[in-house]
């Protein structure tokens, strides 16, 4: 496969004509090919679809773009290929895979194909569990806005702080869910909330 | 390009000082060389302060296992960022050694404008309180000068870069010269009439006093808020020497700036008892070339420049050049960090602010000011200001979907943080010295710093976080936290002292004019020069004593004594 072949590959759908088996690895051909350019580099199919699903549960499409909308996976896909360090990367992969095995025993099937109802009792459980984590740890150091995190070894607190990172700093995130301006033009250290939204609108 | 050798004078260093240097020197009619070890950069292309997140690869969390392997020292200061870690130099390139369990962080800039890229911009007068400290407490040796003798070039300096703050009329901290002051937001205000109402006007909290314009100021555009100016400032807003003082020296027509240029010693005649020129690496073909002038400015940084003059070790000065006082290296001072409390201010949730405002609030030194503090001698001031928390307050939360959406769209409650700076003692044994052991990757002999706070400098840091606190509960706050962090010695990234000025040579390697008192012809006026530490932010000192320095320098040459 050539790089124009690959581009052809991921461009036109023409992927979704070979046998699944196949598919991962002409993906991954052609992402090789492609270098940065590409869309998905740790996560397989499956894994993709179960982080965007958790990601759009968190961040949901509602008058303002939603995690899917501003492709939250890709970023996380990323920092699980990109930034993680081996450990972190398996962590994260096990507590994906854990999250199918939640939902297996429940209720007889993967997270991707459970009901809204099902998903939501499954966060929510995830959350309880972060939480008193959190609680036992007493880990009250506050770090700089954009220092790395530390390494967590929950998952669910890891993909909601690339969720949620890869949501607000996105364009429609920053701009549209928030009032992010690149060049404000002035500083105002005291404004009546409505105020500052009309400020921005004039 | 024609490679001129012979200049009136040499400036090595284009950072903070060696700009002033540049824009003095030329401005007073001297052909003059800069050196800078590091590479050129252009504003249009190099500064990214408008590169928004979405833009960069890893959207603010950095490029962590390049900084791991390349930057670990760097990366521990908050600006070595994603935006502007190509501001810092590569561990890698540029090593250094420390003592076992004596740990000196080092964070360094090479490139054209040094530094003053990505400063702090906080600019602070010293005063009579501490230039007498030395002398009245009997520690290390007197300073030489008063603030009477550095006044005048305080204003000189201010006048040119443009600072903006809040009169007070303070004697431990005087007045600059004024642009208009940043206001202080909802929650630094309330903390500030709390304080005052508390602490009978002895702690003040005022707006930060920044080398930052808050309007038009010598064809320099106001701030317009974008926030990190660390990543550089395209309307040329905050002062670096990029910004303002090179173009001056530049406007001159006198000035050579050579970029990629590593200084590897001063060469000195043993016979006219002058310093005759620099010996340079190119840093990209490696080539050694030698280039001449009547002057020399060291202006590379406290620890660079003492690393030169080790490196030009004569047999006369087997020590290091200018170093018969055998106190190049020691003395090494930085302000000692970590101390300080932060929490969440009740109320406000009406009010946020508009704009991004690249400065924080002052609390100016009250310790041993009026009364006398018994647990550790001088003192500290505070930085630090509110700002209401984002969307990051939302990642241990355990809510989602479309209300926990909304609730992270708007700011969370009022946080404050109070982090004191505290003055550091000159002591002999915090010294650098060569580690010829060990080279850069100019193949340069590189330091050795052995450097630990002291135990006053602890408990000045313990007492931060007690004063911190209690200003916190005096507002109001909940949810006080007291911290008080093990930052090491180079981490307020205030390093000075290497090469202190003085009265008598047998003590000090400068004399009040930051002229070397062995080489007349050689000056150094970075933080080597200081002879204590003040706990404010020392740029602005530094500046104003390379402007006099120089101002001395060409009137020396005028009379004909160099």
């Amino acid at each position: 496969m050539n790089r124009r072949d690959a581009l052809r590959l991921l461009a036109t759908g023409a992927a979704l004509q070979l046998a699944p088996g196949n598919l991962l690895a002409a993906l991954r051909e052609a992402r090789a090919l492609l270098g940065t350019q590409t869309t998905v580099h740790t996560l397989d199919l499956h894994q993709h679809a179960t982080v965007t699903a958790i990601a759009e549960l968190i961040i949901p499409r509602t008058d303002t773009p939603g995690a899917t909308d501003v492709r939250v996976t890709e970023f996380i896909d990323l920092i699980v290929t990109e930034w993680y360090d081996v450990e972190e990367r398996t962590h994260f992969l096990n507590g994906l895979a854990d999250v199918d095995v939640r939902t297996q025993a429940l209720f007889g099937r993967n997270f991707v194909d459970s009901s809204p109802g099902q998903q939501t009792q499954i966060l929510t459980v995830l959350g309880q569990q972060m939480a008193e984590e959190a609680n036992a740890l007493q880990d009250h150091a506050r770090q700089y806005q954009d220092s790395p995190p530390e390494p967590n070894k929950n998952f669910y607190y890891m993909v909601r702080g690339l969720t949620l990172r890869g949501y607000y700093t996105s364009e429609a995130g920053a701009t549209r869910e928030l009032d992010f301006q690149i060049v404000p033009g002035r500083f105002n250290g005291c404004v009546d909330v409505r105020a500052s939204r009309e400020d921005r609108e004039n | 390009m024609r490679d001129e050798k012979t200049y009136d004078a040499i400036v090595i260093g284009s950072g903070m000082t060696g700009g002033w240097a540049a824009k003095e020197l030329t401005e007073n009619g001297l052909k003059t060389l800069v050196l800078e070890a590091g590479r050129s950069i252009v504003p249009e292309e190099d500064y990214v302060e408008h590169v928004p997140p979405w833009e960069v690869k890893f959207r603010g969390m950095r490029d962590r296992h390049r900084q791991l392997e390349d930057q670990p020292i760097q990366s521990t200061c908050y600006a070595c960022d994603e935006w502007s870690a190509k501001f810092f130099v590569s561990d890698k390139e540029h090593p250094y050694t420390t003592e076992p369990g004596k740990p000196f962080r080092w964070i360094r800039g090479r490139q054209v404008g040094g530094r003053s890229i990505m400063w702090g911009r906080q600019v602070y007068r010293w005063s009579d309180l501490d230039f007498e400290a030395n002398l009245r407490q009997g520690i290390a040796i007197d300073w030489p000068i008063r603030y009477a003798d550095i006044a005048p070039w305080y204003d000189y300096v201010e006048d040119f870069i443009g600072i903006s703050g809040e009169a007070l009329g303070l004697s431990q901290l005087p007045d600059s010269k004024f642009l208009p002051p940043m206001q202080l937001n909802c929650a630094e205000m309330a903390v500030r009439d709390a304080i005052a109402r508390h602490f009978g006007g002895e702690r003040v909290l005022t707006i930060g006093r920044v080398a930052i314009l808050t309007k038009d100021h010598r064809e320099r555009a106001a701030c317009h808020y974008c926030g990190p100016c660390e990543r550089g400032c395209i309307t040329r807003s905050y002062f670096s020497s990029l910004n303002a003082t090179l173009p001056a020296a530049e406007k001159t027509g006198r000035m050579t700036l050579r970029p990629h240029s590593v200084v590897h010693s001063v060469s000195f005649d043993r016979r006219t008892r002058r310093a005759t020129g620099v010996r340079v690496i190119d840093a990209k073909t490696r080539a050694i070339s030698e280039f001449h002038g009547k002057l020399i400015f060291l202006c590379a940084s406290a620890l660079e420049s003492v690393r030169i003059l080790f490196n030009s070790a004569t047999s006369e000065f087997s020590n290091g050049l200018a170093n018969s006082s055998g106190e190049l290296g020691h003395n090494l001072m930085d302000h000692v960090k970590g101390g300080g409390a932060g929490a969440f201010i009740p109320g406000g949730q009406d009010q946020v602010v508009f704009g991004r405002r690249p400065n924080g609030i002052y609390i100016p030194r009250f310790r041993n000011v009026k009364t006398k503090q018994v647990e550790f001698l001088r003192g500290y001031g505070f930085q630090g200001g509110g700002d209401r928390e984002g969307w990051e307050r939302g990642i241990a939360q355990t809510g989602f979907g479309p209300e926990f959406k909304k609730s992270l769209s708007r700011p969370g409650p009022w946080r404050f943080t109070f982090n004191g700076y505290g003055e550091c003692l000159p002591n002999h044994d915090n010294y650098a010295e060569l580690d010829k052991e060990k080279a850069d990757a100019w193949g340069i002999p590189v330091l050795k710093i052995h450097c630990a706070f002291g135990e006053n400098e602890y408990a000045i840091r313990k007492d931060m976080s007690i004063a911190a606190a209690e200003m916190l509960a005096a507002a109001g706050a909940r949810d006080i936290e007291p911290f008080t962090d093990d930052d090491p010695p180079g981490f307020s990234i205030h390093e000075m002292g290497t090469a202190r000025m003085g009265r008598d040579p047998k003590t000090s390697v400068l004399n009040s004019y930051n002229q070397a008192h062995d080489v007349k012809n050689l000056f150094i006026t970075d933080g080597g020069a200081m002879v204590s530490s003040s706990c404010v932010n020392p740029s602005l000192t530094y500046m104003a004593l390379t402007a006099r320095a120089c101002d001395y320098a060409v009137q020396q040459m005028k009379r004909g004594d160099l």
